[in-house]
């Protein structure tokens, strides 16, 4: 066995010892030495002691300092320090619902959607392959926030967090709207914010399905996304549980809707007026032995239990998230004053692709 | 090489007393707390006829939250320490999920803090759920684990689950005089 240098040795016991004390998502983490910490406080205009948000059961403060903490443990940058911020506050915001979907048995994930010019800024990505591994800032943002959540609310898998078989995509589904290939406006637009904003959004869904329709005409995509949703699926917007599911649709089919004229709104309406699940799936409830079980149930209560978002790069693969029982909650990103010279300091370049530029 | 810690500092929560139980349930006014998850309510009706056939002469009265997410807002945390300060001992159920787990806590809490000692209900596999919960709280909250499993609703299968020994041991949480730890004056955990 090869003789481990002094930082290697210490690297393996930090990592054992934040390991041991449940301060981990159970990978290898970079220790958050103060000289790291101070680093990614760069990334902030805000004082280290300065509350992000409150968490957890007890509403435990999460401060710059502690947020920084995790970003570093993450892998992540200085300049995802914005984008952390914005994060703590949805995950904060008591509309978010985080401080249930992140203890049931449901093993809900966060689901992060970025919108507006971070996205280029940070290289989130949203086109191929967007949900998925190798991005830098999708993966290490998504992954810092879900260890500030755990580590400031204190809950642990089979104590507080009783997710029956937990869920691989909780501190990793992030991705970026693709609004450059879409046909609509764009998500955040649509919940309120200016286009030219940066925005970070959070719901809270359990799984995923993707699909891809029989044929690529807006008619076979719209059947297509109320036929391949799960009857387990189902949603309904309120005030005490918001039920939501999101359709991830690729730009290809995108464009497909558009070309039929459907906007975002007639689509959402005619799913709601189209899905139905059937009876014999119908669950009565405690004291309804009486009623007589209705034929169908509709899958989705209303319009506002619907989103619509334009994921991902070339093909015919959609995606179906839900059913979400967190959020879904918009936030604005808010840069520091030194944001443009961090930018310029900290971007990385992707040189991957053997092949790119051979044909030029 | 120092690190900056992660996690937040706020872990340690003082321990407040737990109210007196009452010596017998022989006339007394039994609370039945419904925490708004389906198999809550087959579970406490099943308890209740248990009760009764024991105690005739005790009367009962529930509380429902209409839905398990209601117990965060205030209006209804009202509601519940107002309902509990109006009887004698009460019944929380259920604790067979993670959400609902930590609900059911907070509501025996707010029971307690009525003054009114309360056992909640669980399903077996969620005690340290509920263990975790209650000491976040600030209360070492009484409970009692029942072999009926999470999510059921279906009543003839509850009244058997719940046998005697079960009734027992809920009668003894609900009963049995309270010990060192739990009489404790406010110490830090």
């Amino acid at each position: 066995m090869p003789e481990q240098s002094q930082d290697e040795q210490s690297l393996a016991e930090i990592n054992k010892s934040l390991y041991r004390e449940g301060m981990t998502d159970g990978l290898p983490v970079i220790p958050p030495t103060e000289e790291r910490v101070d680093e990614m406080l760069r990334g902030t205009d805000k004082s280290p002691d300065h509350i992000v948000g409150r968490l957890g059961n007890n509403e435990n403060p999460l401060t710059i300092e502690r947020l920084a903490a995790n970003a570093v443990m993450a892998g992540c940058m200085p300049t995802y320090m914005p984008v952390l911020e914005a994060g703590v506050r949805a995950l904060a915001d008591p509309n978010s619902n985080s401080i249930q979907f992140s203890v049931s048995t449901g093993s809900w994930a966060y689901q992060w959607i970025v919108n507006g010019p971070v996205r280029e800024k940070l290289g989130i990505e949203s086109g191929s392959g967007a949900f998925g591994p190798s991005f830098h800032a999708n993966q290490t943002i998504a992954r810092a926030l879900g260890m500030a959540y755990r580590n400031t609310a204190k809950i642990y898998p089979g104590e507080k967090d009783m997710g029956v078989m937990g869920n691989p995509a909780k501190f990793s589904m992030l991705a970026g709207e693709n609004e450059e290939a879409s046909p609509w406006e764009p998500y955040h637009v649509t919940h309120g914010y200016d286009e030219d904003e940066s925005t970070i959004s959070l719901a809270g869904p359990n799984s995923w399905v993707q699909w891809f329709p029989s044929q690529n005409t807006g008619e076979h995509v719209l059947r297509g996304m109320i036929e391949n949703t799960p009857t387990s699926m189902r949603a309904n917007s309120g005030e005490d549980l918001n039920v939501t599911i999101t359709h991830a649709i690729n730009p290809y089919n995108a464009e497909e809707l558009e070309k039929e004229g459907l906007s975002k709104d007639e689509i959402k309406q005619y799913i709601v007026e189209n899905s139905y699940y059937k009876t014999n799936e119908y669950v009565r409830s405690f004291g309804d032995d009486e009623k007589v079980p209705p034929r169908q149930v509709q899958q989705y209560g209303d319009v506002d239990a619907v989103k619509i978002a334009t994921i991902g790069g070339p093909g015919r693969v959609n995606a179906i998230f839900g059913s979400s029982i967190g959020g879904p909650v918009t936030k604005k990103i808010e840069f520091p004053d030194n944001w443009e010279s961090l930018l310029e300091e900290y971007s990385i370049e992707e040189n991957w692709v053997p092949t790119e530029g051979f044909y030029e | 090489m120092g690190l900056v810690t992660p996690g937040s500092d706020t872990g340690n929560v003082d321990q407040k007393p737990l109210v007196p139980r009452v010596d017998t349930l022989a006339g007394k006014t039994i609370g039945l707390y419904d925490n708004g998850k389906p198999a809550a309510e087959p579970l406490l009706t099943a308890v209740q006829e248990k009760l009764e056939d024991r105690y005739p002469d005790a009367t009962f009265s529930w509380y429902h939250v209409e839905h398990l997410n209601q117990i965060k807002n205030d209006d209804e945390q009202e509601a519940v320490v107002e309902w509990a300060e109006g009887v004698d001992t009460a019944i929380g159920a259920i604790g067979d999920c993670g959400s609902c787990t930590k609900f059911l806590a907070w509501g025996v809490e707010l029971i307690e803090d009525a003054g009114t000692p309360g056992v909640g209900l669980i399903d077996e596999g969620f005690e340290l759920d509920y263990q975790s919960n209650a000491i976040e709280r600030g209360r070492p909250l009484r409970y009692k684990k029942t072999p009926v499993r999470c999510e059921t609703t279906d009543l003839d299968r509850i009244r058997e689950e719940v046998s005697e020994d079960v009734m027992d041991g809920i009668e003894d949480e609900l009963t049995r005089q309270l010990n060192d730890k739990e009489r404790a004056e406010p110490v830090a955990q």
